[in-house]
């Protein structure tokens, strides 16, 4: 079930995400539309959305949430690549499997972090500093 | 580009990023719907748009920028799991980003441009 969205909460990833959409077309407008590009890929919405998951349900989830965001991460790597080498041929279809590009990639990594194990040595790793 | 396709583009970008958290939120637990923090939200709506404003070879140089990018994400999600567990999420958010500034500047400087 959709927990109950709240707001502000929705309205600060609202202004992050257009924010960092506008950033990178005028960017893209004045510097060259690969500088732009890498505003794409810019984590804008993170910094809030953690902390509003640190407010609300404690550090250790936000620490989850951003767990999970590195995953997700490499499939936006993969969602770029496929783009580049499909976006020539049909431009919206190119868009449509990059996106499961980066569901498979992020998804299957996911499952295979928890299938093996993995995720409970990433977080031993990571957290013996603290 | 002009100013009304720009602020079309951070219209739908914004858009794009809360579709995208509302998804994200119905995942438990919270490191599955963190996959979600990453998605291409913002990508995926610019590169279409400049599709149907430009054409698909207008697209090109914007996704290799946003390949570049992607490894400044990745370093970014790493860093910030560090600084989060110091620092707490908003102060080790925001410090993260010097990795991503470090990462896909130095890649960009290097071969991107």
């Amino acid at each position: 079930m959709l927990r109950k969205a709240r707001p502000p909460e929705l309205l600060i990833r609202f202004v992050f995400g257009g924010g960092i959409a506008l950033v990178a077309a005028i960017a893209g407008s004045v510097f060259g539309p690969r500088f732009g590009g890498l505003f794409l890929a810019f984590p804008a919405v993170l910094p809030a959305a953690l902390t509003l998951i640190e407010k609300q349900e404690g550090t250790t989830k936000a620490w989850a949430d951003a767990s999970g965001g590195v995953l997700g991460a490499i499939g936006l790597a993969a969602f770029a690549f496929t783009a580049l080498q499909l976006l020539r041929s049909n431009p919206l279809v190119a868009l449509a499997l990059a996106l499961l590009a980066w569901l498979l990639m992020s998804g299957g990594l996911y499952f295979l972090f928890r299938e093996t194990g993995l995720f409970l040595r990433q977080d031993r790793f990571l957290t013996r500093s603290r | 580009m002009s100013i009304a396709l720009i602020g079309l583009k951070a219209l739908v970008g914004g858009l794009a990023v809360v579709g995208f958290s509302l998804i994200g939120q119905a995942g438990h637990p919270k490191r599955f719907a963190g996959l979600f923090s990453a998605a291409p939200s913002v990508a995926l709506a610019s590169l279409a748009m400049t599709v149907v404003a430009k054409g698909a070879g207008a697209t090109l140089p914007y996704a290799q920028g946003m390949l570049i990018g992607s490894a400044g994400m990745i370093a970014y999600c790493l860093v910030s799991l560090v600084l989060i567990n110091r620092l707490h999420a908003l102060l080790g958010s925001i410090l993260a980003w010097l990795a991503w500034f470090a990462v896909a500047g130095g890649l960009y400087l290097g071969v991107g441009r």
